[in-house]
């Protein structure tokens, strides 16, 4: 190795541990905090360290495991009607030529310019006159339109490089439309619904104020929970939740890691959690 | 031989390269890709580099290219190694496989990139990207966009943004892979004319040996890294140098024997034989397909390197008829006109004439 | 009938659309425009846009979350353009660092409001880094980062989310580009800087440009992030338009309606002339 390239290598793996240890940086006084009891200024590292924190998130009077069970159950709702409701979504768009594709791709996209924060309050006034204000049902509905260009954006890209021959050999070999589907068309999509899944999932999973505006304080999910405590001056108790909150989030990353290939123009699900 | 003058301005200095001892063994390999590689290309000619995919090839292409370091041996340009000098100087420029005009441009500013490159003025950069569109039979589509053009136009854009920077050596990718018939001959011949009219030193890679046929002076064979045989191209066909060349150069009939003053000893009988790689002891006698004459069973199987045997198939390709022929225990391959083979039929008997002059004789391989 | 399965195929993804997005955007814009049948508005009129375009606070507050938005993402995607690069290469260690590098995709910007909070405050981590190493005395020397002038905390929570973010979108386009170009560009006689600038910037700015206007959008309308680390005043929009909202005055409504509006506006003609902007860019490489 010459002096120059060993130069590069070295800057570069400076340049590389700076940007890492910033990517990582405001993740570790959360978990120091999460474990400490006193922790005074200017000491780095705290004082006494305890459990008391976990403890307590642990406990009944926190809510955080009903605020748990109550993200889960929107999550995983909003996850499974997202995936149902963007297969055939994409594989219209992915495999179908027809008039107005334009405008409907230009619809499904409007999502990701639009804040939904501009969205939420026009349904707010809508789900209170139709009585799915402070409803679980009205904060999942909410919850869906943000989601909807990424899920249908992915499922278009899988079903643009999907060949339907494979269903039309299945069928001239005697499967039934549902076999098909079964056997066929679903093997073939399923990395695809899988990273429509983790997004859906993500998406809905980090929302705040869509839940806080739609659920009207009466459905507390974790997010609700968490900006709760956050303003109630407990920083351990506040770390803990922070962390419970983060590990789902992670874990389904991690499980589905291997269907993201990074090229989906879809990535863009990641913007929006 | 006069240095020739392609066009105004665009003299070309003929470059001779010389690899020597080249290796390359890339990071976690167990073979090297290249292994001690010695070519001398003689300037101004056209040299293929052939062989199968992953042979070594385009490492070596990469290599002289400069986009890829030897871990041993030399590069030379006209004696002078070129091994410590980047890419960007070299002055031996690629045109890849897949073309690679740069999508962004017009096709203008892509043959105009690499004097854009040398800060050469606006000016000079149209009227030599015109003269270089003019030279590829293109004139006057600098303002389309690569998009706009199909594969073959495409591949000689490329061409052009290669030789604006007048390379010493000009490196083609593939050149004729990725064209239909009907293109090749044209892309064939145009890479002939310029590349004669300029004089300029060109290497090509190849895995197929027709292309490397129609199109090079000399032909360097590559299996595993390692080089078989720099030869003309008609000397793969009437000399190679081992049974997997001739393989390579479409499947010759091998028959074991033995060599004893010009006469090959055989199962088969004894042949008289012109040539060959083995003059005395055992070898592999090689019957090219189209080298064997068919004839009429009743004329004269007795003389000499005349064969009876029964024709077990053919086969009508279109331009020609290719027949199997029974000879005792041994199947020979033979590629006959269609017209002379018109009455025989399987099971018929035949003669087999094996032409001495034809015949060659390759060392026994090691298994 | 088979020309009309392609639609039908879309009609659920579109029915979400039509009722929780343009739904909920269209009673919005009604109510803004203070015009709402139902409850026997049906009079249209500006004075909504009128009392929030008069009002200095909601400008300092638009200008605010214009300053912000685009201070993340153009600093986040020229960050993250710079990391895809650095990333690309292969060198020892590679995988773990790639991996740690996507390790907060996931998290969520509430999570990292908060981490940058204990980072940032006066008492928090750095400033105890601080003192450690004998740059402060005390919490109240360390410089305000959040609650601060400039959204500081602001502007470091969306460019810690959003490199990763939009640098893994680099690395995907820089792994479909491929190094071929620039070997041929190499071989053609240019340098270091020349590959990357009139080769390697030009082929993945497109890609790049486009993720980037999902975090322009995301910045623009984030709430609970300016909340947590912005000032009280001014205040983002979102924040402003949640609190005209929520606020127990049911007059205010149409105010926070067209604060809603405002942001949606402002959002896609920004996005609107980034794109012209890029395209420009682009055809001019």
């Amino acid at each position: 190795m010459t002096n120059q390239t060993r130069l590069t290598h070295l800057l570069r793996w400076l340049a590389l541990s700076a940007l890492l240890f910033w990517l990582l940086l405001p993740l570790i006084p959360l978990l120091i905090w999460s474990f400490a009891f006193r922790w005074p200024f200017p000491l780095l590292l705290p004082e006494s360290w305890s459990l008391r924190a976990w403890q307590i998130a642990f406990s009944a009077r926190s809510g955080m495991l009903a605020a748990l069970w109550n993200s889960l159950v929107i999550a995983v709702a909003v996850t499974l009607v997202s995936m149902l409701v963007s297969i055939p979504a994409g594989r219209a768009m992915g495999m179908h030529r027809f008039r107005g594709k334009r405008v409907v791709e230009f619809l499904l996209l409007a999502p990701t310019i639009v804040p939904p924060l501009a969205v939420v309050l026009g349904i707010h006034v809508l789900f209170i006159r139709y009585g799915l204000a402070d409803t679980r049902l009205g904060v999942m509905l909410v919850h869906l339109s943000p989601i909807m260009p990424y899920a249908v954006l992915v499922m278009a890209g899988v079903f643009a490089n999907y060949n339907p021959e494979y269903e039309e050999q299945a069928r001239s070999l005697g499967a039934g439309p549902l076999r098909t589907f079964w056997y066929v068309t679903l093997p073939a999509i399923f990395p695809g619904m899988m990273v429509a899944g983790l997004f859906a999932f993500l998406i809905s999973w980090s929302q705040y104020i869509t839940t806080l505006l739609i659920g009207g304080g009466f459905i507390k999910t974790l997010p609700i929970l968490l900006f709760a405590v956050a303003g109630a001056n407990d920083t351990a108790l506040t770390a803990a939740i922070s962390i419970i909150f983060v590990i789902p989030a992670l874990l389904l990353l991690l499980l589905t890691a291997r269907y993201l290939t990074g090229e989906d123009a879809a990535a863009g699900g990641f913007g929006r959690v | 031989m006069p240095r020739p003058v392609a066009l105004d301005g665009c003299e070309f200095d003929m470059t001779q390269v010389v690899l020597t001892d080249l290796t390359k063994k890339y990071l976690g390999a167990t073979a090297p890709a290249v292994d001690r590689l010695n070519l001398e290309c003689e300037s101004g000619r056209l040299h293929a580099l052939l062989g199968p995919s992953g042979c070594g090839k385009t490492t070596t292409m990469k290599m002289i290219a400069g986009l890829l370091k030897p871990n041993s041996g030399d590069i030379a340009f006209d004696g002078a190694s070129v091994l410590h000098t980047p890419a960007e100087r070299r002055g031996a420029v690629m045109v890849f496989q897949n073309y690679l005009l740069f999508p962004y441009m017009s096709v203008g500013e892509n043959v105009g990139f690499g004097l854009k490159m040398r800060g050469v003025d606006k000016q000079t950069i149209r009227r030599r990207v015109a003269e270089m569109l003019e030279l590829v039979r293109l004139p006057g589509i600098e303002a389309r966009r690569p998009k706009q053009l199909s594969g073959g136009q495409q591949q000689r854009v490329a061409l052009a943004r290669a030789l604006i920077v007048q390379p010493k050596v000009l490196l083609l990718d593939e050149p004729l892979s990725n064209l239909d018939a009907h293109l090749r001959d044209e892309m064939r011949e145009l890479i002939r004319t310029i590349q004669q009219q300029m004089n300029i030193t060109t290497i090509f890679v190849t895995h197929d040996q027709e292309e490397a046929v129609v199109l090079a002076d000399r032909i360097a064979l590559m299996f595993d890294g390692v080089l078989h045989q720099v030869d003309a191209p008609q000397r793969f066909y009437d000399g190679p140098v081992s049974a997997r060349v001739a393989r390579f150069f479409g499947g010759a009939n091998f028959l074991p024997g033995q060599m004893h003053n010009g006469q090959f000893e055989s199962r088969l009988g004894c042949f008289a034989v012109g040539q060959g790689a083995v003059l005395n002891g055992p070898a592999l006698l090689t019957i090219r397909p189209e080298a064997i004459q068919l004839c009429a069973a009743e004329s004269g199987s007795q003389q000499k390197n005349h064969l009876p045997g029964r024709i077990i198939s053919r086969l009508y390709t279109g331009a020609n008829t290719r027949v199997k022929v029974q000879v005792n225990e041994f199947t020979l391959t033979v590629i006959a006109d269609p017209h002379a083979v018109d009455a025989a039929r399987t099971g018929d008997m035949v003669t087999l004439y094996l032409a001495p002059e034809r015949l060659w004789t390759l060392p026994i391989e090691s298994p | 009938m088979e020309r009309l399965r392609p639609y039908l195929m879309l009609s659920p993804a579109l029915l979400i659309i039509m009722l929780f997005f343009l739904g909920g955007l269209g009673v919005g814009l009604m109510r803004s425009l203070n015009y709402m049948p139902i409850i026997g508005l049906t009079e249209p009129n500006l004075d909504a846009y009128v009392g929030i375009l008069t009002d200095r606070t909601f400008l300092r507050s638009l200008g605010l979350t214009l300053y912000i938005a685009i201070a993340s993402t153009a600093i986040s995607m020229t960050l993250a353009v710079a990391s895809g690069l650095l990333l690309r290469r292969s060198f020892r260690g590679k995988q773990v660092m790639t991996f740690l590098f996507q390790l907060n995709l996931p998290i969520p910007h509430i999570v990292g409001a908060i981490g940058i909070l204990f980072l940032f405050t006066q008492g928090g981590f750095l400033a105890r880094a601080a003192h450690a190493v004998h740059l402060i005395e005390q919490p109240a020397d360390f410089p305000a980062l959040v609650f601060d002038r400039y959204a500081i905390g602001i502007i470091a929570e969306y460019v810690w989310k959003e490199i990763p973010f939009i640098g893994v979108v680099v690395l995907a386009i820089l792994q479909a580009v491929g190094d071929e170009y620039e070997a041929l560009a190499q071989t053609l006689g240019a340098n270091r800087w020349q590959r990357f600038r009139h080769v390697l910037l030009p082929l993945i700015l497109p890609g790049v440009l486009s993720v980037s206007v999902i975090v322009l959008a995301f910045t623009l309308g984030a709430y609970e992030i300016p909340f947590m680390l912005g000032r009280s005043f001014p205040q983002a929009l979102p924040v402003l338009a949640v609190r005209s909202y929520t606020d127990p005055d049911l007059n205010q409504r149409p105010q926070a309606m067209a604060m809603a509006i405002v942001i949606t506006v402002f959002s896609t003609l920004l996005i609107l002339a980034y794109m012209e902007l890029s395209r420009r860019i682009v055809r001019k490489e």
